[in-house]
Protein backbone atom coordinates (compact mmCIF):
# COMPACT_ATOMS: atom_id res chain seq x y z
CA UNK A 1 0.00 0.00 0.00
CA UNK A 2 2.34 2.80 -1.22
CA UNK A 3 2.10 6.35 0.13
CA UNK A 4 2.08 9.08 -2.52
CA UNK A 5 2.76 12.73 -1.73
CA UNK A 6 1.68 15.38 -4.23
CA UNK A 7 0.82 19.00 -4.80
CA UNK A 8 -2.94 19.11 -5.25
CA UNK A 9 -6.05 21.23 -5.60
CA UNK A 10 -9.15 20.20 -3.70
CA UNK A 11 -12.14 20.28 -6.06
CA UNK A 12 -15.11 19.15 -3.98
CA UNK A 13 -16.14 16.86 -1.15
CA UNK A 14 -19.12 14.63 -0.39
CA UNK A 15 -20.27 13.48 3.04
CA UNK A 16 -19.54 9.84 3.78
CA UNK A 17 -21.07 8.09 6.78
CA UNK A 18 -21.09 9.88 10.13
CA UNK A 19 -17.76 11.70 10.11
CA UNK A 20 -15.89 11.07 6.86
CA UNK A 21 -15.71 12.77 3.49
CA UNK A 22 -15.01 11.65 -0.04
CA UNK A 23 -12.60 14.18 -1.53
CA UNK A 24 -12.16 14.87 -5.24
CA UNK A 25 -8.75 16.43 -5.90
CA UNK A 26 -6.49 17.26 -8.81
CA UNK A 27 -2.85 16.32 -8.38
CA UNK A 28 -0.05 17.87 -10.38
CA UNK A 29 1.45 14.49 -11.33
CA UNK A 30 -1.38 11.96 -11.39
CA UNK A 31 -4.44 13.89 -12.49
CA UNK A 32 -7.83 13.81 -10.77
CA UNK A 33 -8.28 11.35 -7.91
CA UNK A 34 -10.95 10.50 -5.36
CA UNK A 35 -10.18 9.56 -1.80
CA UNK A 36 -11.62 9.11 1.67
CA UNK A 37 -10.66 11.55 4.42
CA UNK A 38 -11.46 9.68 7.63
CA UNK A 39 -12.94 11.82 10.39
CA UNK A 40 -12.85 14.95 8.20
CA UNK A 41 -16.18 16.22 9.52
CA UNK A 42 -15.09 16.16 13.16
CA UNK A 43 -14.34 19.56 14.73
CA UNK A 44 -10.76 18.62 15.61
CA UNK A 45 -10.04 16.75 12.42
CA UNK A 46 -6.46 17.15 11.15
CA UNK A 47 -8.02 18.04 7.78
CA UNK A 48 -9.98 20.98 9.32
CA UNK A 49 -10.16 23.80 6.73
CA UNK A 50 -7.92 22.06 4.21
CA UNK A 51 -10.76 20.42 2.28
CA UNK A 52 -12.51 23.56 1.06
CA UNK A 53 -12.91 23.71 -2.75
CA UNK A 54 -9.92 25.21 -4.62
CA UNK A 55 -7.61 24.88 -1.62
CA UNK A 56 -4.12 24.27 -2.88
CA UNK A 57 -1.98 22.10 -0.68
CA UNK A 58 0.49 19.31 -0.21
CA UNK A 59 -1.26 16.03 0.45
CA UNK A 60 -0.42 12.38 0.91
CA UNK A 61 -2.55 9.36 0.18
CA UNK A 62 -2.41 5.59 0.27
CA UNK A 63 -3.36 3.75 -2.89
CA UNK A 64 -4.49 0.16 -3.00
CA UNK A 65 -4.62 -2.04 -6.06
CA UNK A 66 -8.00 -2.33 -7.80
CA UNK A 67 -9.50 0.28 -5.45
CA UNK A 68 -10.80 3.44 -7.09
CA UNK A 69 -10.84 5.39 -3.81
CA UNK A 70 -7.49 6.26 -2.24
CA UNK A 71 -7.16 7.03 1.47
CA UNK A 72 -6.02 10.53 2.36
CA UNK A 73 -3.36 10.65 5.07
CA UNK A 74 -3.04 14.44 5.42
CA UNK A 75 -3.56 17.73 3.57
CA UNK A 76 -1.36 20.71 4.38
CA UNK A 77 -2.99 23.82 2.85
CA UNK A 78 -0.64 26.21 1.07
CA UNK A 79 -3.20 28.65 -0.33
CA UNK A 80 -6.87 28.85 0.58
CA UNK A 81 -9.75 30.73 -1.06
CA UNK A 82 -10.97 31.48 2.47
CA UNK A 83 -8.38 34.27 2.49
CA UNK A 84 -10.71 36.13 0.13
CA UNK A 85 -13.40 38.35 1.61
CA UNK A 86 -15.73 39.10 -1.29
CA UNK A 87 -18.91 37.17 -1.97
CA UNK A 88 -18.22 37.23 -5.73
CA UNK A 89 -14.80 35.64 -5.21
CA UNK A 90 -16.13 32.98 -2.82
CA UNK A 91 -19.01 32.17 -5.20
CA UNK A 92 -16.56 31.74 -8.08
CA UNK A 93 -14.57 29.23 -6.02
CA UNK A 94 -17.30 26.66 -6.64
CA UNK A 95 -17.52 27.66 -10.29
CA UNK A 96 -13.79 27.16 -10.88
CA UNK A 97 -13.84 23.86 -9.00
CA UNK A 98 -16.82 22.58 -10.99
CA UNK A 99 -15.20 23.56 -14.30
CA UNK A 100 -11.97 21.71 -13.46
CA UNK A 101 -13.92 18.73 -12.15
CA UNK A 102 -15.93 18.54 -15.37
CA UNK A 103 -12.94 18.86 -17.73
CA UNK A 104 -10.32 16.79 -15.92
CA UNK A 105 -10.60 13.07 -16.61
CA UNK A 106 -9.83 10.65 -13.75
CA UNK A 107 -6.16 9.71 -13.26
CA UNK A 108 -5.03 11.55 -16.40
CA UNK A 109 -2.10 13.82 -15.49
CA UNK A 110 -2.45 17.40 -16.73
CA UNK A 111 0.13 19.59 -15.07
CA UNK A 112 -0.87 22.69 -17.04
CA UNK A 113 -4.45 22.45 -15.80
CA UNK A 114 -3.18 22.04 -12.24
CA UNK A 115 -0.93 25.08 -12.61
CA UNK A 116 -3.83 27.11 -14.02
CA UNK A 117 -6.06 26.22 -11.06
CA UNK A 118 -3.27 26.89 -8.56
CA UNK A 119 -2.49 30.29 -10.10
CA UNK A 120 -6.15 31.26 -10.09
CA UNK A 121 -6.66 30.42 -6.42
CA UNK A 122 -3.49 32.37 -5.59
CA UNK A 123 -4.87 35.37 -7.48
CA UNK A 124 -8.25 35.07 -5.71
CA UNK A 125 -6.51 35.02 -2.34
CA UNK A 126 -4.50 38.08 -3.40
CA UNK A 127 -7.75 39.96 -3.98
CA UNK A 128 -7.65 40.32 -7.77
CA UNK A 129 -10.96 41.37 -9.40
CA UNK A 130 -12.90 38.21 -9.99
CA UNK A 131 -14.51 39.14 -13.35
CA UNK A 132 -11.29 39.34 -15.40
CA UNK A 133 -9.90 36.36 -13.47
CA UNK A 134 -12.93 34.23 -14.36
CA UNK A 135 -12.70 35.16 -18.06
CA UNK A 136 -8.95 34.43 -17.96
CA UNK A 137 -9.58 31.06 -16.33
CA UNK A 138 -12.28 30.11 -18.86
CA UNK A 139 -10.08 31.22 -21.77
CA UNK A 140 -7.10 29.13 -20.64
CA UNK A 141 -9.17 26.14 -19.57
CA UNK A 142 -10.87 26.00 -22.97
CA UNK A 143 -7.54 26.59 -24.70
CA UNK A 144 -5.82 23.78 -22.80
CA UNK A 145 -8.68 21.47 -23.77
CA UNK A 146 -8.21 22.49 -27.41
CA UNK A 147 -11.69 23.94 -27.86
CA UNK A 148 -10.93 27.67 -27.95
CA UNK A 149 -10.72 28.83 -31.57
CA UNK A 150 -7.61 30.77 -32.71
CA UNK A 151 -7.95 34.39 -31.58
CA UNK A 152 -5.41 36.15 -33.79
CA UNK A 153 -6.59 35.49 -37.37
CA UNK A 154 -9.99 35.09 -39.01
CA UNK A 155 -10.60 31.43 -39.83
CA UNK A 156 -12.06 32.37 -43.23
CA UNK A 157 -9.95 35.17 -44.71
CA UNK A 158 -6.96 35.07 -42.35
CA UNK A 159 -7.48 38.75 -41.54
CA UNK A 160 -6.54 40.37 -38.24
CA UNK A 161 -9.10 39.90 -35.41
CA UNK A 162 -7.88 42.75 -33.22
CA UNK A 163 -10.72 45.01 -34.44
CA UNK A 164 -13.29 42.46 -33.28
CA UNK A 165 -14.68 39.09 -34.24
CA UNK A 166 -17.62 36.77 -34.01
CA UNK A 167 -17.95 33.16 -32.88
CA UNK A 168 -19.63 31.19 -35.66
CA UNK A 169 -22.87 29.38 -34.97
CA UNK A 170 -21.20 25.95 -34.69
CA UNK A 171 -18.91 27.39 -32.01
CA UNK A 172 -15.75 26.11 -33.66
CA UNK A 173 -14.22 29.21 -35.23
CA UNK A 174 -13.81 32.95 -34.81
CA UNK A 175 -14.30 35.09 -37.90
CA UNK A 176 -13.62 38.75 -38.52
CA UNK A 177 -16.31 41.44 -38.74
CA UNK A 178 -16.20 41.43 -42.58
CA UNK A 179 -16.70 37.64 -42.83
CA UNK A 180 -19.24 37.37 -39.99
CA UNK A 181 -22.84 36.60 -40.91
CA UNK A 182 -25.12 39.48 -39.84
CA UNK A 183 -26.12 39.40 -36.16
CA UNK A 184 -25.78 35.75 -35.20
CA UNK A 185 -24.67 36.58 -31.67
CA UNK A 186 -21.27 35.68 -30.21
CA UNK A 187 -19.74 39.01 -31.11
CA UNK A 188 -16.47 40.13 -29.54
CA UNK A 189 -15.48 43.80 -29.63
CA UNK A 190 -11.96 45.16 -30.03
CA UNK A 191 -11.79 45.56 -26.23
CA UNK A 192 -12.66 41.89 -25.69
CA UNK A 193 -10.08 40.81 -28.29
CA UNK A 194 -7.48 43.03 -26.58
CA UNK A 195 -8.19 41.27 -23.28
CA UNK A 196 -7.74 37.87 -24.92
CA UNK A 197 -4.47 39.01 -26.47
CA UNK A 198 -3.25 40.15 -23.04
CA UNK A 199 -4.52 36.97 -21.37
CA UNK A 200 -2.32 34.90 -23.72
CA UNK A 201 0.77 36.69 -22.46
CA UNK A 202 0.38 37.42 -18.75
CA UNK A 203 0.11 35.36 -15.57
CA UNK A 204 -3.16 35.70 -13.63
CA UNK A 205 -1.45 37.67 -10.85
CA UNK A 206 -0.64 40.36 -13.44
CA UNK A 207 -4.29 40.69 -14.52
CA UNK A 208 -4.68 43.76 -12.32
CA UNK A 209 -2.92 45.78 -14.99
CA UNK A 210 -5.16 44.45 -17.81
CA UNK A 211 -8.38 46.36 -18.24
CA UNK A 212 -11.72 44.66 -18.93
CA UNK A 213 -14.78 46.84 -19.39
CA UNK A 214 -18.19 45.62 -18.23
CA UNK A 215 -19.36 45.37 -21.87
CA UNK A 216 -16.31 43.31 -22.93
CA UNK A 217 -16.76 41.12 -19.84
CA UNK A 218 -20.38 40.40 -20.90
CA UNK A 219 -19.31 39.56 -24.48
CA UNK A 220 -16.59 37.17 -23.30
CA UNK A 221 -18.95 35.59 -20.76
CA UNK A 222 -21.51 34.89 -23.52
CA UNK A 223 -18.92 33.39 -25.88
CA UNK A 224 -17.23 31.31 -23.16
CA UNK A 225 -20.52 29.97 -21.82
CA UNK A 226 -21.53 29.01 -25.36
CA UNK A 227 -18.26 27.11 -25.82
CA UNK A 228 -18.58 25.43 -22.40
CA UNK A 229 -22.22 24.44 -23.03
CA UNK A 230 -21.43 23.08 -26.48
CA UNK A 231 -18.56 20.93 -25.28
CA UNK A 232 -19.93 19.76 -21.92
CA UNK A 233 -23.43 19.39 -23.34
CA UNK A 234 -24.95 20.76 -20.13
CA UNK A 235 -25.26 23.84 -17.93
CA UNK A 236 -22.99 24.11 -14.92
CA UNK A 237 -24.84 24.04 -11.57
CA UNK A 238 -22.62 26.73 -10.11
CA UNK A 239 -23.14 29.17 -13.00
CA UNK A 240 -26.77 29.90 -12.07
CA UNK A 241 -25.74 30.66 -8.48
CA UNK A 242 -22.82 32.88 -9.54
CA UNK A 243 -25.19 34.82 -11.82
CA UNK A 244 -27.92 35.09 -9.18
CA UNK A 245 -25.50 36.60 -6.66
CA UNK A 246 -25.23 39.65 -8.85
CA UNK A 247 -29.02 40.12 -8.86
CA UNK A 248 -31.20 41.61 -6.10
CA UNK A 249 -32.29 38.84 -3.68
CA UNK A 250 -35.78 37.45 -3.70
CA UNK A 251 -35.44 34.71 -1.00
CA UNK A 252 -38.16 32.44 0.39
CA UNK B 1 -42.18 -13.04 0.31
CA UNK B 2 -40.52 -15.50 2.73
CA UNK B 3 -41.58 -15.87 6.36
CA UNK B 4 -38.74 -13.45 7.29
CA UNK B 5 -40.11 -10.85 4.90
CA UNK B 6 -41.24 -8.35 7.59
CA UNK B 7 -37.82 -8.55 9.27
CA UNK B 8 -36.05 -7.99 5.96
CA UNK B 9 -38.37 -5.03 5.24
CA UNK B 10 -37.38 -3.51 8.62
CA UNK B 11 -33.66 -4.06 7.87
CA UNK B 12 -34.12 -2.40 4.48
CA UNK B 13 -35.84 0.63 6.04
CA UNK B 14 -33.25 1.01 8.82
CA UNK B 15 -30.46 0.80 6.29
CA UNK B 16 -31.81 3.92 4.63
CA UNK B 17 -30.99 5.95 7.75
CA UNK B 18 -27.77 7.99 7.70
CA UNK B 19 -24.75 6.22 9.16
CA UNK B 20 -26.50 2.82 9.28
CA UNK B 21 -24.95 0.07 7.20
CA UNK B 22 -26.23 -3.42 6.43
CA UNK B 23 -24.82 -5.01 9.61
CA UNK B 24 -25.94 -2.15 11.84
CA UNK B 25 -29.45 -2.31 10.37
CA UNK B 26 -29.62 -6.04 11.02
CA UNK B 27 -28.41 -5.58 14.61
CA UNK B 28 -31.05 -2.88 15.24
CA UNK B 29 -33.79 -5.00 13.67
CA UNK B 30 -32.99 -7.98 15.91
CA UNK B 31 -32.79 -5.65 18.91
CA UNK B 32 -36.28 -4.33 18.15
CA UNK B 33 -37.54 -7.89 17.72
CA UNK B 34 -36.37 -8.72 21.23
CA UNK B 35 -37.94 -5.61 22.84
CA UNK B 36 -41.32 -5.66 24.63
CA UNK B 37 -44.23 -4.72 22.38
CA UNK B 38 -44.90 -1.51 24.39
CA UNK B 39 -41.37 -0.21 23.83
CA UNK B 40 -41.62 -0.78 20.10
CA UNK B 41 -45.07 0.87 20.01
CA UNK B 42 -43.58 3.88 21.85
CA UNK B 43 -40.82 4.14 19.24
CA UNK B 44 -43.28 3.88 16.36
CA UNK B 45 -45.49 6.52 18.04
CA UNK B 46 -42.54 8.87 18.52
CA UNK B 47 -41.55 8.56 14.86
CA UNK B 48 -45.14 9.16 13.75
CA UNK B 49 -45.46 12.18 16.11
CA UNK B 50 -42.33 13.76 14.70
CA UNK B 51 -43.74 13.60 11.18
CA UNK B 52 -47.23 14.72 12.18
CA UNK B 53 -46.55 17.41 14.81
CA UNK B 54 -43.19 18.95 13.98
CA UNK B 55 -43.38 21.82 11.56
CA UNK B 56 -41.35 24.91 10.68
CA UNK B 57 -41.78 28.20 12.55
CA UNK B 58 -43.32 30.76 10.23
CA UNK B 59 -41.10 33.50 11.73
CA UNK B 60 -37.62 32.00 12.11
CA UNK B 61 -37.99 28.70 10.13
CA UNK B 62 -36.68 26.63 13.04
CA UNK B 63 -38.38 23.28 13.66
CA UNK B 64 -41.17 23.50 16.24
CA UNK B 65 -44.31 21.79 17.48
CA UNK B 66 -46.06 25.15 17.96
CA UNK B 67 -46.02 27.97 15.42
CA UNK B 68 -44.51 30.52 16.15
CA UNK B 69 -41.80 28.65 18.04
CA UNK B 70 -40.62 29.00 21.65
CA UNK B 71 -37.71 31.31 20.73
CA UNK B 72 -40.00 33.67 18.82
CA UNK B 73 -42.67 33.91 21.55
CA UNK B 74 -41.06 33.46 24.99
CA UNK B 75 -40.94 36.71 27.01
CA UNK B 76 -37.51 35.88 28.40
CA UNK B 77 -35.84 35.99 24.96
CA UNK B 78 -34.29 39.20 23.65
CA UNK B 79 -35.77 39.54 20.17
CA UNK B 80 -33.66 42.58 19.34
CA UNK B 81 -30.75 40.21 18.65
CA UNK B 82 -31.08 37.60 15.90
CA UNK B 83 -28.61 34.77 15.46
CA UNK B 84 -28.61 33.56 11.84
CA UNK B 85 -27.74 29.88 11.37
CA UNK B 86 -27.77 27.49 8.41
CA UNK B 87 -29.81 24.59 9.79
CA UNK B 88 -32.18 23.82 12.69
CA UNK B 89 -29.59 21.61 14.40
CA UNK B 90 -27.29 24.66 14.61
CA UNK B 91 -29.89 26.25 16.91
CA UNK B 92 -29.53 23.31 19.29
CA UNK B 93 -25.73 23.71 19.22
CA UNK B 94 -25.90 27.42 20.13
CA UNK B 95 -28.53 26.75 22.81
CA UNK B 96 -26.26 24.16 24.47
CA UNK B 97 -23.83 26.96 25.38
CA UNK B 98 -26.51 28.83 27.41
CA UNK B 99 -24.66 32.02 26.38
CA UNK B 100 -27.21 33.34 23.91
CA UNK B 101 -30.64 34.61 24.89
CA UNK B 102 -31.82 36.16 21.64
CA UNK B 103 -33.92 34.97 18.71
CA UNK B 104 -32.89 32.87 15.73
CA UNK B 105 -33.28 32.81 11.99
CA UNK B 106 -32.68 29.56 10.12
CA UNK B 107 -31.64 30.00 6.49
CA UNK B 108 -32.21 26.33 5.62
CA UNK B 109 -28.81 26.05 3.98
CA UNK B 110 -25.95 28.19 2.71
CA UNK B 111 -24.96 29.59 -0.66
CA UNK B 112 -23.41 26.64 -2.47
CA UNK B 113 -22.55 27.04 -6.15
CA UNK B 114 -21.41 23.41 -6.36
CA UNK B 115 -24.82 22.22 -5.10
CA UNK B 116 -26.69 24.81 -7.16
CA UNK B 117 -27.99 26.58 -4.02
CA UNK B 118 -28.34 30.32 -4.59
CA UNK B 119 -29.97 33.18 -2.64
CA UNK B 120 -33.41 32.26 -3.97
CA UNK B 121 -33.25 28.87 -2.26
CA UNK B 122 -32.52 30.35 1.19
CA UNK B 123 -34.83 32.07 3.70
CA UNK B 124 -33.29 35.48 3.15
CA UNK B 125 -36.30 37.62 2.30
CA UNK B 126 -38.06 36.80 5.59
CA UNK B 127 -34.86 37.77 7.48
CA UNK B 128 -34.78 41.12 5.69
CA UNK B 129 -38.48 41.61 6.47
CA UNK B 130 -37.87 40.90 10.19
CA UNK B 131 -34.97 43.32 10.37
CA UNK B 132 -36.80 45.88 8.23
CA UNK B 133 -39.57 46.17 10.83
CA UNK B 134 -37.06 48.09 12.96
CA UNK B 135 -37.17 46.03 16.17
CA UNK B 136 -33.79 44.38 15.63
CA UNK B 137 -30.56 45.97 16.90
CA UNK B 138 -28.04 43.26 16.02
CA UNK B 139 -27.79 40.33 13.64
CA UNK B 140 -25.16 37.69 14.46
CA UNK B 141 -24.10 35.72 11.40
CA UNK B 142 -23.36 32.21 12.68
CA UNK B 143 -23.02 30.35 9.40
CA UNK B 144 -20.35 27.65 9.17
CA UNK B 145 -16.68 28.73 8.90
CA UNK B 146 -16.19 27.33 5.40
CA UNK B 147 -16.33 28.77 1.87
CA UNK B 148 -20.11 28.37 1.64
CA UNK B 149 -20.82 29.78 5.11
CA UNK B 150 -18.40 32.64 4.62
CA UNK B 151 -19.93 33.56 1.23
CA UNK B 152 -23.39 33.49 2.82
CA UNK B 153 -22.29 35.69 5.71
CA UNK B 154 -20.67 38.29 3.45
CA UNK B 155 -23.71 38.29 1.16
CA UNK B 156 -26.10 38.78 4.10
CA UNK B 157 -23.92 41.52 5.60
CA UNK B 158 -24.16 43.45 2.31
CA UNK B 159 -27.96 43.26 2.44
CA UNK B 160 -28.36 43.93 6.17
CA UNK B 161 -25.99 46.86 6.72
CA UNK B 162 -28.07 49.34 4.68
CA UNK B 163 -31.00 48.56 7.03
CA UNK B 164 -29.08 50.28 9.84
CA UNK B 165 -28.60 47.21 12.01
CA UNK B 166 -25.38 46.08 13.70
CA UNK B 167 -24.05 43.02 11.82
CA UNK B 168 -21.53 40.75 13.55
CA UNK B 169 -19.84 37.48 12.54
CA UNK B 170 -19.00 34.70 15.00
CA UNK B 171 -15.26 34.36 15.65
CA UNK B 172 -13.17 31.92 13.65
CA UNK B 173 -9.90 30.41 14.71
CA UNK B 174 -8.30 27.96 17.09
CA UNK B 175 -10.47 25.50 19.00
CA UNK B 176 -10.20 25.63 22.81
CA UNK B 177 -7.59 23.17 24.09
CA UNK B 178 -5.71 22.97 20.79
CA UNK B 179 -2.08 23.85 20.05
CA UNK B 180 -1.02 26.70 17.74
CA UNK B 181 1.90 24.60 16.53
CA UNK B 182 -0.46 22.12 14.88
CA UNK B 183 -2.94 24.61 13.44
CA UNK B 184 -2.95 25.22 9.69
CA UNK B 185 -2.10 28.60 8.13
CA UNK B 186 -5.69 29.52 7.25
CA UNK B 187 -6.90 28.91 10.79
CA UNK B 188 -4.09 30.96 12.32
CA UNK B 189 -4.72 33.72 9.75
CA UNK B 190 -8.42 33.83 10.68
CA UNK B 191 -7.60 33.73 14.40
CA UNK B 192 -5.20 36.69 14.04
CA UNK B 193 -7.76 38.56 11.95
CA UNK B 194 -10.44 38.06 14.62
CA UNK B 195 -8.23 38.95 17.62
CA UNK B 196 -9.76 41.10 20.35
CA UNK B 197 -8.60 43.54 23.02
CA UNK B 198 -8.09 42.22 26.54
Amino acid sequence: MPLHAADALILRTYKLGEADRIVVFLTADRGKRRGVAKGARRTRSPFSGALEPMTRGRLAYFERERRELVRLRYVEPVCSPLASDSVEALAHVGYFAELIDEWAPEADPNEKLFRLGAAVVESLAAGLPVGPLARYFEFWLLRLQGVYPPVTACSRCGGDLSAGGRLEAGGGTLVCVQCAPPDEGGGLSAAAMAFLAAARAVAPLELGSVGLSAAADRELTRVHQRLIRTHLDKELKSLRVVQSLTRAPRGD
Amino acid sequence: MTELGPLQALVDQLQRLPGIGAKGAQRLAFHLLRQPRDDVEALVGAIRDVKERITYCSVCHNITDADPCYYCTHDGRDRSVICVVEDPHNVAAVERTKEFNGAYHVLMGALSPLQGVGPDELRIKSLLDRVGRGEVAEVILATNPNVEGEATAIYLAKLLKPLGVRVTRIAMGLPVGSDIEYADDVTIHKAMEGRRDL
